[in-house]
């Protein structure tokens, strides 16, 4: 969907129109609950965040501002800080069983339809999956777990410079990856 | 500022880009950035790659329920729902409560009714006693027995001044679509009112003040009757008692 036309939903939901509103939510709910679910790993309550998140765009659509940024990642920068709220007020720390490796997580792609959007996440995605076990590891414990280098270090049983050095050089290789794109 | 002075921040920009930063490394990292132009680009850049992690995984499909559970969430929608009877335990308590109140105040007035009823009954007979205590008094007052077949008493007439107080003792009660008449019996026969009255329940005996616009002289008699309630025009029921004077 072209920005513009968000921009103007938006302005639509500032106004309490329903209708402009779930044109968004079928939009974008797909992205925002992966994140949610990338996140908190449990159906139920990644849909209870999912939900806060389009709730808050209902509420605070009049404070987006288009010039920073789309409306997706205002959205999924309000699903990330929910979730990991979430996440802290379960004191849950993240599992590193099999069924949540970050490693497999990266792996599982759908079949995709070919649109513009979908090659856009697409290329990110191969891009994260593109890093070292080791590298990915780090990335999907800061930014999709919510923990500092001190406790991914604990977490992994990594000396702490190691943590620096691995998520200094996964982010460096993501900057130069995304950058050539 | 040289390289080698930035070296230490620019080591901490893509944990704090990501949020990864230890709290205790945040505030001078922060500090550096407001006065480091350098840095604040480097930071930048690092944030497009942390923002590009956010569109980097596959959509998920949320149940379709949520949808519907998101709009009946909203403000706007809510208004479109129809209003549901929400009967709590509370106000159920309080409906109750009031329908109480206002069956004990229809109970209340309908006692103070009652009362006011009786008491008007009482401050009746309480003056008929009084008025026949005050022509007993009298010397010119005239009594006259009355003996019939359920009711014996006394007719007290004072021609002077134009009263007259019957005394009735064993009057039975009436029906409650009954009423006891008094007739003023006049020479011709003819039959004037002269007033209603209903025995009290528990009363041994009671008094009936007659009041008469015309003077009673012109009369030659008193008797009762039992009439339908409200009285009539003329004697209709049987006689209960006629007295000559």
């Amino acid at each position: 969907m072209p920005e513009i036309d968000d921009n103007q939903l938006v302005k639509r939901v500032a106004q309490g129109d329903e209708r402009a509103f779930l044109t968004l939510y079928d939009c974008y709910v797909s992205r925002v609950h992966a994140l949610t679910l990338r996140i908190l790993g449990e159906p139920m309550m990644a849909e209870e965040v999912t939900q806060d998140t389009f709730l808050k765009l209902w509420s605070r659509a009049h404070m987006y501002l288009a010039e920073r940024g789309s409306l997706l990642l205002w959205l999924l920068t309000i699903a990330r800080r929910t979730a990991l709220d979430r996440l802290r007020l379960e004191t849950r720390r993240p599992i590193l069983s099999d069924s949540n490796d970050p490693t497999e997580a990266w792996e599982i792609i759908p079949d995709g339809n070919g649109l513009p959007e979908e090659n856009r996440w697409r290329s990110m995605h191969f891009a994260v999956q593109s890093l070292s076990p080791e590298h990915r590891q780090v990335i999907e414990l800061a930014y999709y777990q919510g923990l500092s280098q001190s406790e991914i270090a604990e977490v992994l049983g990594w000396p702490i410079g190691t943590v620096k050095t691995r998520l200094h050089a996964a982010m460096e290789r993501l900057r130069q990856e995304w950058g050539a794109r | 500022m040289t390289y080698y002075e930035h070296v230490p921040f620019r080591e901490n920009i893509p944990a704090y880009a990501l949020g990864a930063l230890d709290a205790e490394d945040v505030g001078a990292l922060e500090a550096h950035l407001q006065t480091c132009a350098s840095c604040r680009d480097e930071l930048a850049a690092y944030r497009a790659a942390s923002d590009n992690l956010l569109m980097a995984l596959p959509p998920q499909k949320p149940s379709a329920a949520l949808r519907q559970r998101l709009q009946r969430r909203l403000p706007g929608a809510q208004k479109t729902v129809r209003p549901r009877l929400n009967w709590s335990i509370g106000r159920v308590a309080v409906g109750i409560a009031i329908v109480l109140l206002l069956a004990l105040n229809v109970f209340s007035i309908s006692q103070v009714r009652a009362l006011q009823r009786q008491q008007t009954q009482l401050m009746d007979q309480m003056q008929n006693g009084q008025a026949a205590l005050a022509m007993l008094s009298y010397s010119n007052t005239q009594a006259f027995p009355i003996n019939a077949e359920n009711v014996t008493g006394s007719l007290l007439l004072d021609k002077e001044y134009n009263n007259a107080v019957l005394i009735l003792r064993g009057l039975p009660p009436v029906n409650d679509d009954q009423t006891y008449q008094v007739w003023l019996i006049a020479p011709n026969g003819e039959r004037t009112n002269a007033g209603l009255l209903r025995p009290q329940i528990d009363q041994p005996f009671m008094s009936q003040a007659i009041y008469s616009t015309q003077d009673l002289v012109n009369f030659v008699g008193i008797g009762m009757t039992v009439e339908p309630a409200g009285g009539s025009d003329h004697p209709t029921g049987p006689q209960v008692f006629r007295v000559d004077y």
